[in-house]
């Protein structure tokens, strides 16, 4: 069963002169899923369906083999949700906070106090729980964020922007939290405009412009291939294009780029290996996907 | 190496650092519950600091002390030529304390509020609960506890004056029908003001300012129906103050002043003048609840300024329901959708 | 232009890569503290025409560095010199210097044009195309009447960057000017922000999103704990960690033999056969050496010697990421 799928899902606002969501068709299996669009472009949007808080003008979207236009509150009693902003109240400990909030999930008090305990070890907040949250630097509160967001042990959980704010050591901390969730078998669908951050993270891609959906697949596939090969040898790149001939073309940064293909790869190798080059790198897969995202958005216009 | 008879070593790893929920996930009402039992805890200062605790502690005390008092009056004057003295009536006592006003001005913000402030919102309704819920469970929070209050003391009253009777069975039976008017009138006193509160604090983030429109809606409205009332001419009165009867007919005060109906003579004195009454004494949103009061306890409105206004019964329910009606309203619309 | 690859920045000066030739702004031996906090400790460094990256863990001192440079805080010890002339003393520099903070009190109240303009004032730009061309600069024309309450984050930073640039400031300082920008927004800063490096303006930005950082400067100044931890082009600093060993990943037709191989070379410290998407294969081989030119130039030699196929080789921490988490380590 795919973890959720649009089908022409379309969410209009001010009368039809804003598509936040156009015709949006997508599937998305379970893992950890970036969903990258440009501001306006309907995450959102999307995540407000998908809770339920609001509903599509047209298309359907299921979760998890629920309807959520039927359903809405059964689908809510799956997901879970990190908001971007600040949304905790700041006169109250952490571990009363996910424990309040575990309740209102529907968990029996003492279930409620367990899984908060075990959430906020988790996310590595160990006595600062006790604290209120007043005192909390960005990363204790994006943490205790994602705390109250996975509680009740949902089979989804909503990440919006979960890096905001967090200095490269906390980044680094959070999407490897995040990573671990996905491991633990807790599906993650993550907002943000990083886009490193889903090349490292995410095992799974979606990339909305305009409400439309203008990509999506799996990380490794559209890292793939770019069609051409770049080749780094020091600052030796004269002296490889003069060994490869016609088919080579030297880069500004000194590195070496032909058409793709196996065989191409191998006379790379030898020529370097004849020349006595330095190999530092050689790849035919894209560094990021920055590229495919500006192209795509280009088209898209 | 090993005896034939030892079993072979076996070991597991029973948590990688994450543990699954095996139970089932409580619905709707689960959800209502919870927030229900949170604003209760919080408006009573459970798991907060000890100076929270003392603002609702405080107040339930100082409306329950009066209750005390006139049990202890009663016990001693029994017996003796000043057991005339009318103790306080359950009616009269079901009031607005000042502390009872304090309470639910400043309670139903500290509920509310700060949800909307610290846009805590989303959390709540990214969970299942329907804005509705949401509301109910908070209103009822607040409902419970001002009825609690306003409850509690007229037990102890009526305990109180079961013990200093004579005859407790005698007293019992005797005030047969107190033993409904109390909770039907306190759920009624209770409601409305809850209800208004609540709807006063749905539409700010700011406590201080839902406590301040509240109480000042309250005492103004009560303000202006006095002076509406009197300004419309009601009927003579002295100089002076006002008299209040009781249900023997016999007066608080004696009047001392100098107006054209004053008399001044020893005894019983029959009621020579009437209260001023004026429909513009149903302008007033305090009292409003108080008139229903009256309907329960006595069949007719008592209070000041409506009392004596043909269909004053009437009015005054008008004017309850209108509330009630339009601060649900508020609470629904302002709950019916939130941003996540 | 790309912009994958940085612009040259300030020529570094080659005896110390905390100093530029040609500084505009010198920062000598600077101690700023709060009370029993020390925010800044003994910092010395330089900055010059270009792009340069400012980074840091949060609290470790990188914003008291900028408004040190700005003139908005004093040093309790040491000088800080903008474009020979100390900011605290001559106010009239403070026209020539701008900062975009962090910070996203905007007043919510004004325009986007209202903002520029009310930027231009202050600093006596009188040239009422200048506000035209600041909008235009960060792409704000169109909403450039709208009230700031109600755009997007992203939106809100380049309005305080359009009110910067209207003074036409040789000097531009900018705490996470990316945030909450789309990817679209960030690559056309990244862009204006080269520009701007171009035209002679020394530029510095500090960011917590390390790859972009790369992308917008090849000199950085690290600065951790109120001390400077490092300083120079990336490359560089990563060289000068020599006694942290070099990974490089190596994907190839048989990745077992490949690792058999290459573990008998000096250069050699470790290798890791990775595990492969599906059970029972291979994902590639993690090579962690000692020397990433002696590696390089064994890898094809080694490959083919024993008849293997290379598919992909890929330095793993080339990038900021490995430097930053060793410095912070």
């Amino acid at each position: 069963m795919a973890l959720v799928e649009t089908r022409e899902l379309t969410k209009t606002y001010d009368a039809g002169t804003v598509r936040a969501l156009d015709g949006l068709t997508v599937t998305v299996d379970h893992g950890v899923v970036g969903l990258v669009g440009a501001n306006g472009a309907g995450k959102s949007t999307l995540f407000r369906i998908l809770l339920g808080l609001t509903e599509p003008d047209a298309g359907t979207v299921v979760v998890d083999g629920i309807d959520v236009a039927t359903d809405p509150i059964g689908v809510r009693a799956r997901l879970g949700f990190m908001p971007e902003h600040d949304c905790l109240p700041d006169d109250q400990s952490a571990a009363d906070i996910v424990s309040t909030l575990g309740e209102i999930a529907g968990l029996a008090p003492r279930d409620a106090r367990q899984r908060a305990s075990d959430v906020l070890d988790l996310v590595g907040l160990d006595e600062a729980r006790f604290r209120p949250v007043e005192g909390f630097s960005t990363g204790m509160r994006q943490r205790s964020k994602l705390a109250q967001a996975i509680v009740a042990d949902p089979t989804l959980v909503l990440l919006d922007e979960p890096t905001a704010g967090l200095d490269p050591a906390g980044r680094q901390e959070m999407l490897d939290l995040v990573a671990r969730l996905g491991r633990f078998g807790i599906s993650v669908m993550m907002a943000t405009h990083l886009l490193d951050d889903v090349q490292s993270t995410c095992d799974q891609v979606v990339m909305i412009d305009g409400g439309r959906l203008v990509g999506s697949g799996r990380t490794e596939d559209l890292l793939e291939t770019t069609g051409v090969v770049r080749v780094d040898v020091g600052g030796h790149g004269a002296r490889l294009v003069d060994e490869l001939g016609a088919v080579a073309t030297l880069l500004p940064d000194g590195s070496v780029e032909l058409p793709a293909g196996d065989d191409r790869i191998d006379a790379v190798v030898d020529a370097v290996a004849r020349a006595g080059l330095p190999l530092h790198a050689l790849s035919s897969r894209r560094a990021s996907l920055d590229g495919l995202f500006a192209i795509t958005d280009r088209d898209v216009g | 190496m090993t005896a034939s008879s030892a079993t072979a070593p076996s070991g597991a790893v029973y948590d990688r650092g994450y543990r699954p929920f095996e139970g089932t996930l409580g619905g709707r009402r689960a959800a209502r519950a919870a927030v229900y039992r949170a604003s209760l805890r919080r408006a009573v200062g459970l798991r907060r600091s000890w100076r929270q605790k003392l603002f609702p502690w405080f107040l339930l005390a100082v409306a329950s002390v009066p209750a005390v008092v006139w049990v202890g009056v009663a016990y001693i004057t029994r017996g003796t030529p000043a057991e005339a003295v009318e103790i306080i009536t359950y009616r009269e006592y079901l009031g607005v304390s000042t502390a009872l006003l304090v309470f639910v001005a400043f309670a139903a913000p500290d509920v509310l509020c700060p949800d909307r402030r610290h846009r805590t919102l989303p959390l709540y309704f990214a969970r299942p609960l329907t804005g509705t819920d949401y509301a109910v469970a908070k209103v009822g929070a607040i409902a419970t506890l001002v009825f609690a209050f306003s409850f509690l003391p007229q037990v102890v009253l009526y305990v109180g004056q079961l013990l200093v009777s004579d005859g407790a069975f005698e007293y019992f039976g005797n005030n047969l029908e107190v033993l409904w008017k109390i909770p039907v009138a306190t759920v009624a006193f209770s409601a409305y003001f809850s209800l208004l509160a609540c709807a006063i604090a749905s539409l700010t983030t700011r406590r201080i300012i839902a406590a301040a429109t509240l109480l000042i809606l309250l005492l103004g409205s009560s303000g202006f129906a006095a002076g509406l009332s009197e300004a419309s001419g009601a009927s003579e009165r002295p100089d002076g103050f006002q008299v209040e009867l009781d249900e023997d007919g016999v007066e608080g005060d004696a009047p001392v002043g100098t107006g054209p109906n004053s008399t001044i003579a020893p005894g019983p004195i029959l009621r020579e003048y009437e209260d001023p009454s004026s429909a513009w004494g149903a302008v007033d949103l305090l009292d409003a609840p108080m008139h229903v009061r009256d309907l329960v306890f006595e069949g007719e409105v008592i209070e000041v300024y409506l009392a004596g206004v043909d269909g004053a019964g009437l009015l005054a329910v008008s004017v309850y329901l209108l509330v009630v009606m339009t601060s649900a309203g508020t609470l629904w619309w302002r709950y019916r959708w939130v941003e996540p | 232009m790309s912009v994958d690859t940085p612009v040259p920045g300030p020529t570094t000066s080659s005896s110390d890569p905390a100093f530029v030739t040609d500084p505009t702004v010198i920062v000598d031996d600077v101690s700023v503290w709060f009370g029993q906090k020390v925010a800044l400790s003994e910092l010395s460094c330089s900055f010059g025409a270009g792009v340069t990256g400012l980074l840091g863990p949060n609290g470790a001192g990188k914003t008291t560095l900028m408004r040190a440079v700005c003139g908005l805080l004093p040093p309790r010890q040491g000088s800080v010199s903008v474009l020979d002339v100390d900011p605290r003393r001559d106010r009239d520099i403070h026209a020539r210097i701008a900062m975009v903070p962090e910070e996203d009190a905007v007043p919510v109240a004004l325009s986007a044009r209202a903002l520029v303009r009310y930027q231009a004032r202050l600093c006596g730009v009188r040239d009422r195309d200048a506000i035209d061309a600041a909008l235009a600069t960060v792409d704000l024309v169109d909403v450039a009447d709208r009230r700031l309450g109600g755009f997007s984050k992203g939106m809100r930073q380049r309005a305080k960057i359009a009110a910067a640039l209207v003074s036409e400031p040789s000097v531009l300082v900018l705490d996470e000017p990316l945030n909450g920008a789309d990817p679209v927004q960030r690559l056309a800063l990244i862009e204006l922000f080269h520009r701007l490096g171009d035209e002679g303006r020394t530029v510095i930005v500090s960011s917590h999103v390390l790859h972009e950082v790369e992308r917008l400067a090849e000199r950085v100044v690290v600065v951790i704990r109120g001390r400077l931890a490092a300083a120079g082009e990336r490359h560089a600093i990563r060289d000068a960690m020599a006694d942290v060993p070099r990974r490089v990943r190596v994907r190839s037709d048989d990745d077992r033999a490949l690792a058999a191989a290459l573990i008998g070379h000096d250069a050699v410290v470790s290798v890791t056969v990775e595990a492969g998407p599906e059970p029972g294969t291979t994902g590639g081989v993690t090579v962690s050496t000692s020397s990433a030119s002696e590696l390089a130039l064994a890898l094809p030699v080694t490959a083919a010697g024993v008849g293997i196929r290379l598919r992909e080789v890929l330095p793993l921490d080339d990038s900021l990421e490995s430097v930053f988490t060793e410095l912070t380590r």
